[in-house]
């Protein structure tokens, strides 16, 4: 069933369009995330949803009622805020069963609520407190603790980890995805992490400039992205986008690449149709660093494995793996090694390139091509 | 030593002596006329007329007091000024009570529920604090004699309203500008409503800036006198009024002891307010200048 349904939503501020037309369908217990750069209007979208923002056109559906002039209090969404917006003057009780003593619900009921949400939470000894008391972490879980108390239909949440530490953040994360399920509740979750969204996400949203880029699972976005956009913006460290010209080496598709000492070496990019008409043309390479690594860490399955020679620029080293910069048609291509490769700075290296999970763009679209 | 001291600039030893001099003999001179009021008022009238303005009096005496309150003639009535001190009261604490409240709600819309046009507005109200009361004196005596409210206290207290709300939406409105919207929109996510969201949200967590916007108007309205004089005669003027009446009225000899023991009563409650909510005054006041 349709829980959450997003058909050609505009949004204006006057003559400044930040929406521009969104389509979005998710299932119930769906956790979809948006994500983009800063300014895309991802948190104007979650805004239009929970009905803080008004809607400049289309319609937004909440499990088939359209709720866009339904006030926020009335749609049956929680949401939870990147700054948590606890009450100041409130202590984490009487914060978490606000909405609920809003909403009438005698003091009795609202009690057993919160006392089940603060076991599940693990807030049992902070209820009195009030939040200024708590460290990030834990106001953190009173925020959401206030949207669980009120079993909506969506939750809503606006970047809800990016006060958070680093160690923090990746902790609550985890948390937030054992919550998910655990309730098996529908998430709409925005972040500009894209490390957040590829753990979290059931489905990304990935947006750029009001306009929606691609919609799909984790590995749809990250395997076989629409765009350069997306093909840059999701992985670190991102794809390597090389300009290349394909060309058919046995009848085969293929890239040339030039390496740094000026020798150029050919590699296959697999018998898929849609290349064909390509052939002689100017394309974009877009090549994970995962799959340019030393001989030892190649995945051996791949049928489209290529070995060769390559002088190392630079190493970069993480601890558990290398990162190696090559040169390759005049771009500097990341490649991810194992640490004990041996990659030195100045010298060279076999370097394997899986092209099973190549991709090519169109140099002047920048939409992949098949 | 110095560096024990958190100031901004470290400065040397004597300069800091040069600083502490000049402002203890700066405080002194402030605080002069409020010590002879005070020793003049514990004082015989015999004693005044000796003449040494800045000695401690010989022999203490609170008649004087007891007079001002209670027996001092105030033009041709002689009941002492305690009437007209319980006129500044019934005239203060409805004036400041609701002036804060009005202030509060119209910073609360300014912030939280703007509306088109509401700079023009705040513009406006901002204006209304820079007129002169004298402009205003015939124009609100008319209004007050429209509304039959002309030489009464309840008169005051909507003269005193109007003119502090300017004031104290001010003080609000920039208290309110720097409380975060998401908590008004997490209320509202919660059902709370225009009201709800005002009372059970933002004045919880106004304490700094009511306690200035008491203070500030509480001393105003309190120490008006031109509002007061031209608003209110007999016998419900205000404190002020009676005691520049208290003072012009002659029964032959000038009883200093007496005006000065009815100043200090005049000045009291606006001391009393100071010195048990002066601390927040300055708190509230940089509020929000610096984060955190």
């Amino acid at each position: 069933m349709s829980s959450l349904s997003i058909r050609d939503v505009h949004k204006a501020y006057g003559p400044t369009e930040v929406l521009k037309g969104i389509d979005i369908d998710i299932d119930s217990g769906d956790f979809l995330v948006l994500v983009g750069p800063s300014g895309c209007g991802k948190s104007t979208l979650l805004n239009m949803i929970a009905g803080l923002d008004s809607i400049t056109s289309g319609e937004i559906r909440i499990e088939d009622k359209v709720v866009n002039d339904t006030h926020p209090s009335e749609r049956d969404i929680a949401m939870v805020f990147q700054s948590y917006a606890l009450y100041p003057n409130m202590n984490v009780e009487k914060n978490i069963s606000f909405g609920l003593e809003m909403r009438r619900m005698p003091r009795k009921q609202r009690r057993e609520r919160v006392a089940e949400v603060a076991q599940m939470l693990q807030i049992e000894p902070l209820l009195k407190r009030k939040p200024s008391q708590l460290s990030g972490g834990q106001r953190q879980r009173v925020a959401m603790g206030r949207a669980l108390v009120r079993e909506p239909k969506i939750f809503l949440f606006d970047e809800p980890l990016s006060n958070l530490d680093a160690k923090l953040r990746v902790d609550m994360r985890t948390e937030i995805k054992k919550l998910h399920q655990r309730l098996g509740s529908t998430i709409v979750y925005v972040t500009h992490d894209q490390i957040e969204a590829m753990t979290l996400a059931t489905k990304i949203a990935i947006m750029k400039g009001g306009v929606l880029q691609q919609l799909g699972t984790p590995a749809e976005l990250y395997n076989q992205p629409a765009n350069m956009f997306v093909a840059g913006f999701m992985g670190s460290p991102s794809m390597n986008l090389i300009p290349a010209e394909l060309v058919a080496s046995d009848g085969e598709p293929a890239v040339r690449m030039v390496r740094k000492d000026e020798s150029s070496m050919l590699l296959p990019v697999g018998d898929n149709p849609a290349y064909r008409d390509w052939i002689g043309k100017p394309v974009i390479l877009g090549l994970r660093p995962e799959t340019i690594t030393d001989v030892g860490s190649a995945e051996q399955d791949s049928p489209l494995l290529f070995q060769g020679e390559c002088l190392i620029d630079v190493t970069e080293p993480t601890g558990a793996d290398v990162f190696a910069i090559i040169e390759l048609n005049g771009r500097e291509v990341v490649g991810r090694m194992r640490a004990s490769c041996g990659a030195k700075v100045g010298e060279k290296l076999s370097v394997v390139f899986n092209m099973r999970h190549a991709v090519l763009f169109d140099p002047q679209t920048e939409g992949r091509i098949g | 030593m110095a560096s024990a001291v958190d100031t901004g600039v470290q400065s040397g030893r004597f300069w800091r002596v040069l600083i502490y001099v000049t402002l203890i003999v700066f405080a002194a001179f402030y605080l002069l006329p409020l010590f002879v009021m005070l020793v003049t008022s514990f004082k015989s009238l015999d004693e005044i007329r000796q003449g040494n303005m800045l000695a401690l009096p010989l022999e203490w005496t609170i008649a004087p007091w007891i007079s001002a309150w209670g027996s001092a003639c105030v033009g041709l009535t002689c009941e002492g000024i305690h009437g007209y001190f319980g006129n500044s009261i019934k005239m203060v604490v409805p004036s400041v009570l609701i002036s804060t409240l009005l202030g509060a709600l119209n910073g609360y819309v300014l912030t939280k529920w703007r509306f088109p046009g509401h700079r023009w507005i705040f513009g406006l109200m901002l204006f209304g604090c820079f007129i002169p009361f004298q402009i205003v004196l015939i124009p609100m005596s008319q209004v007050l004699g429209l509304f039959g409210l002309a030489g009464t206290t309840a008169g005051l207290v909507l003269v005193h309203v109007t003119y502090g709300i300017g004031f104290t939406t001010l003080f609000f409105r920039n208290y309110y500008e720097a409380f975060p919207n998401e908590l008004v929109r997490a209320a509202m996510i919660d059902g709370a409503g225009f009201f709800r969201i005002f009372w059970r949200i933002l004045l919880p967590s106004s304490g700094p800036i009511i306690v200035v916007t008491i203070i500030w108007q509480f001393t105003n309205v309190w120490n008006d006198f031109l509002f007061g004089a031209s608003f209110a005669a007999g016998q419900s003027a205000p404190m002020t009024v009676a005691l520049n009446n208290l003072v012009s009225s002659s029964t032959g000899v000038k009883e200093y002891n007496v005006h000065m023991a009815a100043a200090m009563i005049a000045a009291l409650p606006t001391l009393l307010v100071y010195i048990l909510a002066g601390r927040y005054f300055v708190r509230g006041l940089m509020a929000g200048s610096v984060k955190g």
